[in-house]
C-alpha cells in the first residue's frame, strides 16, 4: 500500500464521515447560536474541575489562616512563646500554599486552547500536577504540630520528657519533612514510597499528569 | 466575506450580535470538528459532548485568534486541545465502546460494498491505536497541510514533523496490511 493508496482511503473515510454526522453538528451549531448553551451545565471547561477543587482548599485554607490569626493574637505571651512562634510558622506555610492555589486558579483561567497542541498539553498537566508543589511546602509545618505544646516551665520540670521525647520528635519530624520537601518531585514518581504517599483516589489526576509530562517530554524529543 | 466579518468580531469591532457570524465560519470548516471527534471519540454519545465542547471552545477562544494563521488551522489547534484534553479525562465513551477497534460505528451506506467498508474500519482502528499526538500529525498531513503548518500546530520544528510522519505512515500501512 503507498502513500497515494493510503490518501485515497483517508479521503473516502472522509466522506462518510460528513454524511453520517452533518446534520447533528449543524444542529449543535444552531442551538449555540440561541447561546442557550452557553448556560446549560453541560458546557465545562475539562480544567474547571480542577479549579474548583482548588477553589475549595484556597476556601478552606482561609478558614484555617483565620482559625490560626485568632488563636494567636489571643495567645500574645512570653509564657506561651513556643505556642505563638509554632502556630506563626504554620500560618506563614498555609498562607505560601494559598497564594500558590490562587496563582495557579489564575493560570487555569488563563489556558488558551489556541496555541500549539505540545503547549497547552504541557501547560495544562504543569498545573494538574502543581498540587503537589503546594503538598511539599505544606509537609514543612510538621515539626510545628510537635513544638506548639512545649513551654519553658516543662523544660524545668521534666527535662527527662522533654528531652527524650518531646524534643526527638520534633526533630524527627522536621528531618521527616525536609526529606518529603526535597523529593516530592516528578523525578521520583516512579518510587514506592511515592506511591504509596499519593495513592488515594485524590491523587490519580495528578499522577496522570506527572505521567503525561514525561510522556510529552519524550515526544518533543522525538522518540 | 465571513473571513473578514470574523475578523471584524476578534478585534472587538462586532458588537455580540454578529458572534453568528463566527458560527457560520464554524459551519464552513465543521468537517474539521467531524474528523477530530470521530479520531479521538469511538463512542456516540460522548462525541456528541465533545462536538459542543469544540464549538464552545472555539467560540470562547475567538478572542484570541491572530491573523498570521489561517482560519482553519487556529480551528486545528483549538478542537484538537480540546479532543486531546477530553481523551486524556477519559470522557472517551466509557459506557458503549465498540466491539473491536475495528469496528465501524459509522452507519452503513448501502451503496458502499462491504469490502470497501471493512477497509475504512480498518484505517479508523488503525489511526485509533495511535497515540493522541500521533493521531494528530497524521490527520493534518492526510489534510494536505504543510509540514510547516503541522509544526506549528504541534509546537514541534519540521524536521521532527518529518520523521514522526514517516514513522506513523509506515505504522499504518503495516496495521492495514495485517489485517
Amino acid at each position: 500500500m503507498d502513500d497515494v493508496e493510503l490518501g485515497e482511503l483517508w479521503k473516502q473515510y472522509n466522506q462518510k464521515i460528513e454524511r453520517a454526522d452533518i446534520l447533528n453538528l449543524q444542529s449543535w451549531v444552531l442551538h449555540l447560536q440561541t447561546f442557550e448553551y452557553l448556560q446549560t451545565e453541560k458546557v465545562r471547561s475539562r480544567l474547571n474541575a480542577v479549579s474548583r477543587w482548588k477553589k475549595w482548599m484556597i476556601a478552606l485554607g482561609l478558614l484555617w489562616v483565620f482559625f490560626l490569626v485568632f488563636l494567636i493574637v489571643h495567645s500574645m505571651a512570653w509564657s506561651k512563646v513556643f505556642f505563638v512562634v509554632s502556630l506563626a510558622a504554620i500560618l506563614g506555610f498555609n498562607i505560601y500554599a494559598i497564594i500558590v492555589y490562587i496563582y495557579h486558579t489564575v493560570l487555569i483561567s488563563e489556558i488558551d486552547n489556541s496555541e500549539s497542541l505540545i503547549d497547552v498539553q504541557e501547560k495544562t498537566a504543569r498545573l494538574k500536577a502543581s498540587t503537589l508543589q503546594a503538598t511539599r511546602i505544606l509537609f514543612l509545618q510538621a515539626p510545628f504540630y510537635a513544638t506548639f505544646t512545649w513551654n519553658f516551665q516543662w523544660m524545668r520540670e521534666s527535662p527527662g520528657s522533654f528531652w527524650l521525647i518531646a524534643f526527638p520528635v520534633a526533630l524527627l519530624l522536621a528531618i521527616g519533612a525536609v526529606w518529603l520537601y526535597r523529593n516530592i518531585h516528578p523525578r521520583n514518581s516512579d518510587k514506592k514510597w511515592f506511591k504509596l504517599l499519593f495513592s488515594g483516589r485524590e491523587w490519580t489526576s495528578v499522577i496522570k499528569a506527572l505521567d503525561y509530562l514525561k510522556e510529552i517530554d519524550e515526544y518533543k524529543k522525538g522518540q | 466575506m465571513t473571513f473578514s466579518i470574523f475578523l471584524r468580531i476578534i478585534k472587538g469591532m462586532a458588537p455580540i450580535s454578529n458572534e453568528p457570524d463566527l458560527l457560520a465560519l464554524i459551519l464552513e470548516n465543521k468537517g474539521i470538528i467531524l474528523k477530530i471527534c470521530h479520531l479521538y471519540c469511538p463512542d456516540k454519545h460522548a462525541r456528541e459532548d465533545l462536538t459542543q465542547e469544540i464549538i464552545y471552545q472555539l467560540w470562547r477562544s475567538a478572542k484570541n485568534y491572530k491573523r498570521e494563521y489561517r482560519f482553519s488551522t487556529w480551528m486545528y489547534r483549538v478542537a484538537l486541545n480540546v479532543a486531546i484534553s477530553f481523551y486524556r479525562e477519559g470522557k472517551r465513551g466509557k459506557n458503549a465502546l465498540p466491539l473491536s477497534p475495528f469496528h465501524l460505528e459509522i452507519e452503513d451506506d448501502p451503496a458502499d460494498d462491504a469490502v470497501h467498508n471493512q477497509r475504512l474500519a480498518w484505517l479508523q482502528g488503525c489511526i485509533r491505536e495511535l497515540k493522541e499526538f500521533d493521531r494528530a500529525v497524521i490527520l493534518l498531513y492526510f489534510e494536505e497541510k504543510s509540514y510547516k503548518e503541522i509544526a506549528e500546530v504541534l509546537g514541534l520544528s519540521e524536521t521532527n514533523v518529518a520523521t514522526k510522519i514517516s514513522r506513523i505512515k509506515e505504522r499504518l500501512r503495516q496495521c492495514i496490511l495485517n489485517h
